[in-house]
């Protein structure tokens, strides 16, 4: 059983989402790194000191779409491994197939999701995300 | 006019003729007779004279009406043509295409702008069948067979057919949207051809996919807010930012649920406008329809067991996959079958079944539910429609579910059809193509 608190990497653009995902993270015991925008989030990648546990990535960001964040993401080997979960409001079969293959773990609607299901998702991605044996 | 009196003038010399040859010419030969002595000679000869004039008079005469009656034949005909010139003139220049056929569909005239439009001379297409001539083909580039097009229906109908939804393929391969009215040619009461009418209408169908994309681009943008109040309501229900009393419990869920409405609401008019746009491209899989309606009722079950419902499911054994959307199949059972949940009451029954007939997959969903009001049928499957009873059983709805399974159905290149009785029930069917 985990001890520490899953730290997870929020990627929206959206201030008012932003907030409340963060709210909801900090009250079901999670650590928070909020990125407004793309390069944020690599940039942050790149220097912090422990990883992220998981990703919540929205789709369009001001500076960058899902799938070009998701190359450069899974070009870095420190990187690669990090589980990530798309939290979009569009979502047509391409661009879910595309994020997919990708190696998004999971293509979710904000509007048709609710947060605490979210969190749930959270856990279940970072349970099984990495590697095996983890269950 | 002047045929007529020509007739009587030849008709009048003719009896002038028969009078002199049968009553005159003896009367004169019997007078020569009794009086012909050699003083009276000069009689004779000046009866022959007389004769001979009152004959060449009456040529003359009849020569003249001749004449008449052609210069009157030449004048009509004259005039005539130059009426079917200018008759032809003016459709020639008409700024819309023209096109005439016989009955067997073979064309008899197209105009100057058809000319320009589908990329033949009249000259090269006359006596061709129209349907060869410009190809129509469908939204997905399928041709249209020839007993589907306008033309062809104007003889089943004996009606104007418009239709505004198809392409023309020019000479060169390239298409157009056509917009196409054709009406029956009927003389003395028989069809003996088919006009039609026609335009490039590129310009409307490019309005029409931006008003679309407009609806589609609001659409998302109003998803932002309404996830922002989704996720708030959501954390001020469950207490997340304190402990609520009753009320205030109570205004939050009427918060969220008429959030959920408006997400609702976003979703359909998303699904129709890219549907409108052709952006569903149908992604055909093979799919099992009785496991997409098992799905779809364990998704509804809370709502069915809530009112205790009955439900029976019959799926045929002969029923193979088919090629179809599974989301968008999917999308036409949820609708069909929440409706029967929501408008049928405590202990009704629901049915599915779903069968092969021939070439088609034939879905039935059946309910002994409110009915639809008689006077409220034909509107049914209009965008934003809601039945006059509809409202009291379900203030939440959209009136798109039933345009959008409508839509969806087309699109799949199938059928919808409904029979309903207000307090009986209600029993829809719809058609899937084997493939």
């Amino acid at each position: 059983m985990k001890t520490e608190k899953l730290l997870v990497m929020v990627v929206e653009d959206e201030q008012l989402l932003l907030k409340a995902v963060e709210t909801k993270l900090e009250k079901t015991g999670k650590q928070v790194i909020k990125c407004e925008s793309a390069e944020e989030a690599l940039v942050k990648l790149k220097t912090m000191q422990k990883l992220p546990d998981v990703i919540w990535l929205d789709y369009y960001l001001k500076d960058m779409n899902g799938l070009e964040f998701m190359t450069k993401l899974k070009a870095n080997a420190n990187w690669a491994e990090i589980p990530v979960v798309v939290v979009s409001n569009s979502a047509s079969t391409e661009k879910v197939s595309q994020m997919m293959a990708l190696g998004v773990k999971k293509y979710l609607l904000k509007a048709e999701s609710r947060l605490d299901e979210l969190m749930t998702v959270l856990d279940e991605v970072h349970r099984t995300g990495k590697g095996a044996g983890n269950k | 006019m002047g045929n007529r009196s020509g007739k009587t003038e030849v008709g009048d010399v003719s009896r002038w003729i028969w009078v002199a040859i049968l009553g005159v010419f003896p009367a004169l030969m019997f007078v020569a007779y009794r009086t012909v002595k050699l003083e009276v000679w000069w009689v004779i000869l000046a009866i022959i004279y007389v004769t001979n004039i009152l004959f060449a008079a009456l040529t003359l005469r009849s020569l003249r009406q001749l004449k008449v009656s052609r210069d009157l034949l030449t004048t009509n005909a004259v005039e005539a043509e130059e009426k079917r010139a200018k008759e032809e003139a003016l459709i020639r220049s008409l700024g819309e295409g023209i096109v005439v056929t016989d009955k067997n569909g073979d064309v008899e005239l197209i105009n100057h702008q058809a000319e320009q439009m589908i990329g033949w001379n009249l000259d090269e297409v006359v006596g061709k069948k129209w349907y060869q001539v410009a190809p129509l083909l469908d939204e997905s580039g399928r041709v249209i067979p020839s007993r589907d097009r306008a033309t062809q229906k104007v003889f089943e109908t004996g009606k104007p057919v418009y239709s505004s939804v198809n392409y023309y393929v020019r000479r060169d391969g390239s298409k157009f949207p056509v917009g196409t009215t054709a009406s029956p040619v009927v003389i003395d009461g028989k069809t003996v051809g088919v006009i039609a009418v026609f335009r490039d209408i590129t310009k409307e169908k490019e309005i029409d996919r931006a008003k679309t994309e407009f609806v589609s681009l609001a659409s998302h943008q109003l998803r932002t807010p309404l996830s922002a109040i989704k996720w708030y309501a959501e954390m001020l229900a469950n207490g997340d930012a304190g402990p609520l009393n009753q009320e205030q419990s109570e205004f939050v869920k009427c918060l969220y649920q008429s959030n959920e409405r408006m997400v609702e609401l976003v979703n359909s008019l998303l699904s129709i406008s890219r549907l409108e746009m052709g952006k569903i491209k149908i992604e055909p899989v093979p799919t099992k329809l009785g496991e997409m309606v098992t799905v779809v009722l364990k998704d509804l079950e809370p709502k069915i067991l809530a009112k205790k419902q009955k439900v029976e499911v019959k799926i045929g054994e002969d029923v193979p996959e088919i090629k179809v959307d599974p989301k968008l199949v999917s999308q036409v059972y949820l609708n069909l079958l929440s409706n029967a949940v929501k408008y049928t009451p405590e202990g009704g029954k629901i049915t599915v079944e779903v069968a092969k007939q021939g070439q088609e997959i034939v879905s039935q969903v059946a309910d002994t539910g409110y009915g639809i009001p008689q006077e409220d049928q034909k509107r049914l499957f209009e965008r934003f429609f809601r039945a006059s009873n509809a409202q009291k059983n379900d203030t939440e709805g959209t009136g798109l579910g039933l345009y959008l399974v409508k839509a969806i159905i087309e699109a799949c290149h199938g059928t919808i059809r409904f029979e309903s009785e207000e307090n009986k029930g209600t029993t829809f069917w719809f058609t899937l193509p084997v493939i």
